[in-house]
């Protein structure tokens, strides 16, 4: 049984645990991203949801628990950048985007390409790489700013740019981390849309506490709290759980 | 001298005073009047010499009555009386003191015989083994240890039953087991003897036990190996001991001039290139504070130290204060801008006290008692060196208490945790900043006051700290005061070891390459902090 | 594919420096050596290896920047590359002395015949060669940042923890080439050069020659420097720069591309040392002073980090100043030296030719806005390449961490 869930699964982790200095950031959570699957995680602050992510990436190693991609591909023994290359994109809770760089050569930079020191020292654009990035551009609405500084960049306009960079590498799996803090009401509405529309073709990770926006997104919601899942399933379902009322939502 | 033990050695001082003290009451003869009465007399009038000689309880009857025992006591024709040992230089026995103006030709043996020769012996005995003063004691008894002459075994018998200072009897036990090993013994006496020498386990007892290998019986050897290896043990242990000793010194040393730095790296995440400099300025603040002295008030020599340290703090301090407020505080979130900023002042700090003082050494003294050396279990210290370790120790533990239990250390330690946090809760941040950095350098100027007392106080005394002082941080971890405790004690103590071995260069190079490995393997240092809250 | 790397990397600016310092190769040499002494136009014997030193450390303060202002490792131990690139020119330059030493031994330099050595150390061998004297100017460099980056960058050894380990490596080689054992001269280094391939060193031609080759090194370092600035490896360079770890996440080995810069830059500064060598008669331990390597981090700074031309012009300006001071001066050099230190890192964070840039655009504004009254808009280009972010330090930000734990 738990073989099948694991190799049906895009992301499977089972029993992860991992303690910073005695204190346990992730408690056994276990945790399930089918293929092409939108999913939205809350949570309070502390539940570990930036830890968790940083298991999947590769920036910590959990101490103890099973972190597989695709069903087969232990996670545990990777590093960032193979875990990127695989096909995980990761955006960042504060926008990080090259800020010396434009708009145009940041998607440049995250379009998925041979990332080989010598592929790069001898790279030229073509035709169908010029035109993706301008697709991508289109898509984030920064056509307008693509020879700008990203240090220029609106607060919420470097979360689209981040999320174009997302697209660019065409990652298999996306993890969002707080896509629309800084962001007006209509923007948010954009970016449910855009996610929900990137869903369809890769699986979404996203962790958000705007309750409006994860209602937007209308998909399966886990809730962590103390680095272990709460609840699971609908929204209407983890938000009438007595627990998360209790420990996220408040009365 | 090297086998005194110090305890012992303070037990025998406090001694000899009193003694001293105690029989500087009048004696019936003395030396210089006895001696004249051996020339020109016979054997009795020579016997009656050696017992008054025995009762005047002076050392340099015992000299006399050596000489006479061993054949080295002449007499001339005007009726002097001198010592001569071998071809050696000719002494007045009354005093000691050369002779001017004595031919070797006209010097007459002084003739014994047997029965005197023992007489002399257990006066020489009665004068030293037994004498009244533990001192004097010792003194014969570690003599006898040396020659190791079984005619000496009757006396020091004599001597043991009534001896009842304990550091003494040792040494007399060990004298007479030395003596022991020459004559024909049984095999447990052997035995035991062997092992009275071997507990001694210095150098003149492995030289006793080699000496006695030669014309040793096959069952003896044996035991002597035995000794001698148990010696060779202590011996070790010995040298570990005191490489350990020039280890911590070091280690206390690398401390000092490190845990300023530590503060200002690790609490503010600052480098401070011109530490070095600062270090350097405590070590010419004790150098002026001296002069003051020197000119104003010597007798306030031995105190200089004392004016020096809270003169050395405050100044040092103050620069500090002025540097963060004038330089650094431009520059937070940039470390590297720091790092070269604060590097071309140490270059414009060390012209300048270049320009104020000269490029040669000053000469900065030692207050009486940081000078001289004394013993501990065989282990030679120097008592700067000691106090300095000292010295290190208690910065050390005021510094944990400055930054654990005082209310800057607290604020100090919100700002360094969440600086937007506790400047909204009303901690004046800029304040703080400019407080630690005080502190950072007022440090190095305590342990410029230091350095003074070991090393040449020149414009690039920091200089040659500064490196040092990086690798002991990064080596025991940023932000953590015990780390650098332990790093720069490891650093010192590793550095100790491996120079006997590798020579003082190269032991530095070996160093500095396990260092550059050890970064790499802890990116962190020893004590780093983990968790996602040193990424942020 | 290579073609097309070299014609991005030549620019209009790029083109320009490039060109100048050619000319300089052969105006130089021509004015020195056809020009009758006296000649207001001719350059003195003095200057000709006064400058190709200027240009030799050009070339230093180019590499460093290479990894400094593009890549972020600040480097304080790139004099010890430097260093060995002389000291490999050193040895060639020994051997070439033959008879001629005090002692006259054919094969042994004086210090060894002077120690009592019975033979040349394995590591002397074939370096009486140039061909090979010359592979190894840019291999013991390049192995030695190799594996030391290798190491470091693989353990994410990063900002000041790096520059640090940098300055511990070039102590600890100070350190050992001040021992005699190390059969390098020990504390005197190796000098009374006599040949460079068969002609006499102190010669005016071979000057002149010594300095052209310098330019023409220096113009060809510029090019490949420019080469990979210009290309996608130069942008995933700056992002590693400004956010290391979102590199990461993006898929680069941020470690390989560091470590190609730091060996490249490495390399590129091994030449310069032993181009240096010949031009200046002596190389010894000195070099490897933390404190020089210290030096060369100013000369990028005053000239302009994150770029290209930046280092070179702040190279020149900083020596020339340092040649007229410790003369004039000497007592004021270190003073100046230090102040230019905290000068430029405080109030010119972008050196000269940051000035100079924001000079110019600020004039080109003027007259955009003027002419877009005459209705013509030339659309103004960012005038840096890169430009230096001073707040996006970020990923070398210390960890602040809690001394009290």
């Amino acid at each position: 049984m738990v073989d099948t869930l694991r190799t049906d699964s895009l992301l499977y982790l089972d029993g992860v645990t991992v303690s910073f200095d005695g204190f346990r950031a992730l408690n056994s959570l276990s945790l399930i991203v089918q293929r092409n699957e939108l999913q939205a995680i809350i949570g309070p602050n502390g539940a570990g949801k930036t830890t968790m992510m940083d298991i999947i990436t590769g920036k910590t190693k959990p101490d103890t628990g099973e972190v597989y991609f695709e069903g087969s591909v232990d996670l545990t023994k990777k590093d960032e950048t193979e875990i990127a290359n695989m096909g995980i994109g990761r955006k960042f809770q504060k926008p990080t985007v090259f800020e010396s760089h434009t708009v145009w050569d940041n998607v440049e930079l995250a379009l998925k390409k041979p990332r080989g020191v010598f592929s790069g020292l001898f790279y030229t654009r073509d035709t169908a790489d010029t035109d993706r990035i301008a697709e991508i551009l289109d898509i984030v609405r920064l056509t307008h700013r693509k020879n700008e500084y990203a240090a220029n960049l609106s607060h919420g306009q470097k979360q689209w740019l981040e999320i174009g960079m997302l697209l660019a590498q065409d990652p298999k799996l996306m993890l969002v981390d707080e896509p629309v803090a800084g962001m007006t009401d209509a923007e948010t509405i954009e970016t449910s849309k855009l996610l929900a529309d990137i869903a369809k073709t890769r699986s979404v990770v996203v962790v958000e506490h705007d309750m409006s926006f994860v209602r937007d997104l209308d998909c399966r919601v886990t809730c962590l709290a103390e680095g272990a899942v709460l609840a699971q399933g609908s929204l209407e379902h983890v938000s009438a759980d007595p627990l998360v009322i209790e420990r996220y939502l408040g009365r | 001298m090297r086998t005194a033990h110090p305890f012992r050695l303070f037990l025998v001082t406090i001694l000899v005073a009193i003694l001293a003290g105690l029989s500087s009451g009048a004696r019936a003869q003395t030396v210089s009047e006895i001696v004249p009465t051996m020339a020109d007399t016979n054997l009795r009038g020579l016997a009656a010499a050696v017992e008054a000689l025995a009762a005047t309880g002076e050392p340099q009857a015992v000299a006399v009555l050596e000489a006479l025992g061993a054949g080295n006591l002449y007499e001339t024709a005007d009726g002097g009386i001198y010592i001569r040992a071998g071809s050696g230089p000719i002494r007045d026995a009354a005093t000691g003191e050369t002779a001017e103006g004595v031919a070797p030709g006209d010097l007459k043996l002084i003739r014994i015989n047997n029965s005197l020769r023992r007489d002399i012996r257990a006066a020489i005995g009665n004068l030293t083994l037994l004498s009244d003063d533990a001192n004097v004691r010792l003194r014969a008894a570690r003599e006898m240890f040396g020659t190791a002459d079984p005619a000496n075994i009757e006396l020091l018998d004599e001597a043991l039953a009534e001896e009842t200072n304990p550091s003494v009897r040792t040494v007399m036990e060990q004298a007479r087991a030395a003596a022991i090993l020459k004559t024909d013994v049984s095999e447990e006496e052997f035995a035991a003897a062997v092992a009275v020498i071997a507990a001694r386990g210095d150098r003149q007892a492995l030289g006793i036990l080699n000496s006695n290998l030669a014309n040793a019986s096959e069952i003896e050897r044996v035991n002597i190996e035995a000794g001698i290896a148990r010696i060779n043990q202590a011996l070790a242990l010995q040298g570990i001991g005191q490489n350990v000793w020039y280890g911590i010194s070091l280690g206390s040393v690398l401390l000092l001039a490190a845990i300023g730095l530590a503060i200002t790296f690790g609490v503010m995440g600052v480098i401070n290139m011109a530490h070095g400099e600062m270090v350097m300025i405590g070590a010419y603040v004790t150098f002026v504070v001296q002069e003051i002295i020197r000119t104003t008030n010597p007798g306030l020599f031995d105190y200089s130290l004392a004016i020096a340290v809270p003169a050395a703090f405050l100044i040092t301090g103050l620069i500090g204060v002025g540097i963060e407020r004038g330089i650094i505080r431009w520059l937070y979130g940039r470390p590297l801008e720091t790092l070269l900023a604060t590097w071309g002042l140490s270059l414009v700090i060390q012209q300048g006290v270049r320009t104020i003082f000269g490029a040669t050494n000053r000469d900065v003294g030692n207050p009486s008692y940081m000078s001289g050396a004394f013993e501990f279990f065989g282990i030679a210290l120097t008592w700067n060196r000691f106090w300095i370790v000292i010295f290190a120790l208690v910065v050390f533990a005021l510094l944990l208490l400055v930054l654990n239990k005082t209310p800057l250390g607290l604020q100090m330690r919100a700002v360094t945790q969440n600086r937007r946090m506790a400047s909204a809760m009303g901690i004046r941040t800029p304040w703080i900043d400019a407080m630690t950095f005080g502190l950072g350098s007022g440090v190095a100027g305590l342990a410029g006051v230091a350095l003074s007392q070991i090393d040449n106080v020149s414009p690039n005394l920091g200089q040659g700290y500064i490196i040092d002082s990086f690798m002991v941080v990064v080596f025991g971890g940023v932000g953590n005061l015990w780390g650098t405790l332990v790093g720069a004690m490891t650093l010192g103590i590793a550095n100790k070891f491996l120079e006997p071995y590798a020579g003082a260069v190269l032991a530095k190079i070996v160093i500095l390459v396990l260092i550059i490995l050890f970064i790499q393997r802890r990116p962190r240092g020893l004590f780093a902090l983990k968790g996602r809250a040193v990424e942020q | 594919m290579i073609t097309a790397a070299i014609l991005r990397a030549l620019d209009k600016k790029a083109i320009w420096v490039i060109s100048i310092l050619l000319l300089a190769a052969i105006l130089v040499p021509l004015s020195n050596l056809m020009l009758p002494v006296g000649h207001p136009l001719r350059v003195p014997n003095y200057l000709v290896p006064l400058m190709g030193k200027y240009l030799s450390y050009a070339m230093l303060a180019l590499a460093l920047d290479l990894i400094w202002g593009y890549c972020g490792i600040l480097s304080l131990g790139h004099g010890a590359f430097f260093a060995l690139g002389g000291y490999a020119m050193g040895v060639y330059l020994m051997r070439q002395i033959g008879t001629r030493g005090v002692y006259a031994h054919p094969e042994l330099p004086d210090f060894m015949v002077f120690l009592g050595w019975p033979e040349l150390p394995w590591y002397w061998l074939g370096m009486d060669q140039f061909w090979f004297a010359a592979i190894m100017v840019m291999l013991v460099p390049g192995i030695l940042a190799f594996v030391f980056g290798w190491f470091a960058f693989r353990s994410r050894v990063t900002g000041v923890y790096l520059s640090i380990i940098t300055q511990a490596m070039t102590f600890a080689l100070m350190l050992a080439f001040f021992r005699n054992d190390m059969g390098f001269g020990g504390n005197n280094g190796l000098t009374d050069f006599r040949d460079i391939l068969g002609t006499p060193i102190a010669a005016p031609t071979t000057r002149a020659i010594l300095f052209a080759a310098t330019a023409i090194a220096l113009a060809l370092s510029f090019l490949v420097c420019s080469m990979i600035v210009k290309s996608k490896l130069g942008k995933v360079m700056v992002a590693v720069r400004d956010a290391e770890s979102r590199t990461r996440f993006i898929g680069y080995r941020v470690e390989n591309v560091k470590l190609l810069a730091f060996t490249v830059s490495a390399v590129i500064a091994g030449i310069a040392g032993a181009l240096y060598v010949p031009q200046v008669g002596i190389i010894n331990p000195g070099e490897f002073a933390p404190a020089n390597s210290i030096e060369v981090v100013i000369w990028a700074a005053v000239g302009g980090r994150g770029t290209l031309i930046g280092p070179i012009i702040g190279a020149i300006i900083v020596n020339v100043g340092k040649s007229y001071f410790t003369a004039a001066l000497p007592d004021f050099w270190l003073f100046a030296l230090g102040g230019l230190f905290i000068f430029v890192t405080l109030f010119l964070p972008k050196g000269v030719v940051g000035l100079f840039t924001s000079v110019w655009n600020a004039i080109q504004a003027r007259r955009a806005s003027s002419s877009a009254q005459k209705g013509v808009g030339p659309a103004p280009g960012p005038e840096t390449d890169f430009p230096i972010t001073t707040e996006s330090d970020a990923g070398n930000a210390q960890p602040k961490t809690n001394p009290a734990e």
